[in-house]
């Protein structure tokens, strides 16, 4: 399913876009497998599915974590290429897959972005590849359809933000405050209003994620955006077992963001 | 024409791949470097701390014993004789005067070997800013000495767990903690490397090391020198030897990494010489990776090698032909360590002692008339220690 529609649907549900992330292989590749397959019946709109890479500098030490276990057991894109080509049949929602350069780099960009396309990936997510960088890869990615998702922050200057909002496929990934990844008690107080702003400007959806780890959160900023990102909490309970816990959180979030 | 270009990049090499939360301090790094580091009040203040300060110029020394052992005239850069023993006191106190007059309040810094730790909590101390230093935690326990040194700054050095434990890790935490505080804190980068503009930066403030050899050596010698001969972990000391010759074709560059236990082992930090291109820290260049672009952990015996990427002009350098990059194994560094120690009276940092080694190895390609200059970056002192504890197994 394309991004584009799965907003276009939720925007007609009159519902707000619940998107988890989950680091490929963290603590197996079943359990990623499995779990994205669980969660798609909680409510989730958006799978990200997260390419461990040796040196996430964009991520505190949960996803840290997360993401050197999975290379311990040797997770690599041809893994997450096959678990996408499983993922085809298994769920309905879309999925997209978010990491850092150099992995997809080094598999080459055409190559990378016909594997994303053969294994039904709508989108893809580069924590490293900023507006300046992303032509390349986007061009690739766009010969097969594949959205490349950017990012925009509060402190992205006035004309950069016009240009990433007209480069932007799928949705925006506004990160919410400044920092690494990593849940966070409350949100910047300056959030809503940033959000406002960057909602006037445009025309493709946003999605706010970094930090966000409870309902009060979610029901402070949904009325400001498309959707929502959790990363970090999702890990850390996936890291403690929770994993029961975790499904009902899910739900708790999915309803908080329906009305 | 003038590298980096304006994105930043020496051929394809180099750029700024930041997450977007940095991508605005990174313009804004930029552009207060253009107008103050170029103006005269900058310029002024920061050659009154290199000359009364730092102890600038340094000495080229010609090295007659050395130079009778190899059979060619050999000179030495004496980066050693900075003020806190390495060049790195060049790019620390040129940034923190620059993170003053951009008004921060706190500079944070990476560290290998200590040298880039030390300088930066140095020049902290001088200019009144907080400090912290970033440091894996195998390099505290081989660097003892320079921790202490930073903390008698009043630096607080914090202890990197994650990944290697070393050099990649110390600037992946430093990189992090700039995400969250850029707005009161500058990052002092320690190398040429990182996303644009830090590498051009670096290399501007450690240009004077070759400026101030140019001088020394036409005076000395009335003539450009064959060979000159520098370590690269991330290549700071070798740029700011090399940049102001690069028109100089005649003179040539040679760069020695971190040879390690051998290039036919996983166990070095020989980027250039193994590497290839790829993603790391904010700017494309060689890397030190698996087929699957995750980066490789590295092994030198001098910690301030011990680094899987390597500045973008070093790729470009190499790219281009201008420079040629060897190594230098841990062995032969040793051995280079006793023997600028014997022969000269001076202790070299394991660092500088691989170019030495480099030059020792090689003795059968120099002409006799050709002149070889050697950066010796560092003194050896942090050192001592760990060369006593690796040959007698502790000290």
């Amino acid at each position: 399913m394309k991004i584009k529609d799965k907003f276009i649907e939720l925007k007609k549900q009159g519902k707000k876009a619940l998107i988890v992330y989950l680091t490929a292989g963290f603590p197996d590749m079943k359990f990623t497998e499995d779990f994205i397959v669980e969660i798609e019946k909680s409510g989730v709109d958006i799978i990200e599915i997260g390419i461990p890479f040796s040196d996430p500098i964009a991520d505190g030490p949960i996803l840290q974590y997360t993401s050197q276990i999975s290379l311990e057991h040797g997770t690599n894109l041809k893994d997450i290429f096959s678990l996408c080509e499983r993922l085809k049949t298994k769920i309905s929602i879309p999925y997209i897959l978010m990491g850092y350069y150099n992995p997809i780099y080094q598999s080459g960009l055409d190559n990378f972005a016909q594997n994303c396309s053969l294994a039904g990936v709508s989108g893809v997510i580069v924590a490293d590849l900023p507006l300046e960088e992303e032509g390349p890869l986007k061009k690739s990615l766009k010969n097969y359809g594949i959205d490349l998702v950017s990012f925009l922050t509060f402190t992205t200057s006035e004309r950069r933000k016009e240009k990433i909002l007209k480069s932007s496929s799928g949705f925006i990934y506004y990160i919410s405050l400044a920092g690494v990844t990593g849940p966070r008690e409350t949100l910047p107080d300056r959030l809503k209003n940033d959000l406002k702003k960057i909602k006037e400007d445009s025309v493709t959806p946003i999605a706010v994620g970094f930090g966000i780890s409870n309902v009060s959160q979610i029901k402070e900023i949904k009325d400001y955006a498309d959707g929502i990102i959790i990363g970090s909490f999702v890990m850390k309970q996936i890291i403690d077992n929770k994993i029961e816990e975790l499904k009902n959180i899910l739900v708790s979030f999915r309803e908080a963001l329906n009305g | 024409m003038k590298l980096p270009n304006k994105k930043g990049k020496f051929g394809i090499f180099g750029g700024k791949f930041a997450p977007e939360t940095l991508m605005e301090p990174l313009a804004q790094l930029e552009k207060t470097y253009k107008e103050i580091v170029k103006s005269k009040t900058f310029q002024q203040e920061l050659n009154i701390y290199l000359k009364v300060y730092a102890g600038r110029p340094t000495p080229l020394y010609f090295a007659k014993n050395f130079s009778e052992r190899i059979g060619v005239k050999i000179y030495l850069k004496r980066e050693d004789m900075a003020f806190t023993g390495a060049h790195k006191i060049n790019n620390t106190i040129g940034q923190v005067l620059l993170a003053k007059y951009m008004g921060k309040t706190r500079v944070i810094a990476e560290t290998g070997a200590g040298q880039h730790g030390v300088a930066t909590s140095t020049a902290a101390a001088l200019f009144g800013l907080k400090c912290d230093v970033y440091m894996g935690e195998i390099d505290i326990k081989r660097q003892a000495l320079n921790v202490y040194r930073m903390k008698l700054l009043g630096a607080n050095v914090k202890a990197v767990s994650s990944g290697t434990k070393t050099l990649k890790d110390a600037m992946n935490e430093a990189m992090r903690d700039w995400i969250a505080t850029f707005e009161n804190t500058h990052y002092v980068i320690g190398s040429v490397a990182g996303p644009h503009p830090y590498p051009m930066i670096v290399r501007d403030f450690q240009v004077i090391i070759g400026k101030e050899t140019k001088k020394q050596i036409l005076k000395i010698e009335k003539k450009l020198p064959d060979y000159l001969v520098a370590c690269v972990g991330g290549g700071s000391n070798s740029i700011g030897l090399f940049y102001p010759f690069e028109n100089d074709k005649n003179v040539k560059f040679i760069g020695v990494e971190g040879g390690g236990k051998g290039l036919d082992t996983d166990l070095h930090s020989a980027t250039l010489c193994k590497g290839s291109p790829g993603i790391l820290h904010g700017s494309l260049s060689y890397v030190l990776q698996n087929h699957d672009g995750q980066i490789h952990p590295t092994h030198s015996v001098s910690a301030g090698l011990d680094y899987p990427g390597v500045g973008p002009e070093h790729s470009f350098y190499k790219e281009t032909g201008r420079a040629q990059y060897f190594e230098a194994t841990d062995q032969d560094v040793l051995k280079a360590f006793h023997f600028l120690s014997e022969t000269e009276g001076i202790i070299p940092a394991l660092e500088s002692s691989h170019a030495v080694a480099w030059v020792i190895n090689n003795k059968e390609i120099f002409k006799p008339a050709d002149i070889i200059i050697i950066n010796l970056s560092g003194r050896g002192d942090k050192d001592v220690q760990e060369v006593a504890n690796i040959e007698e197994g502790n000290l």
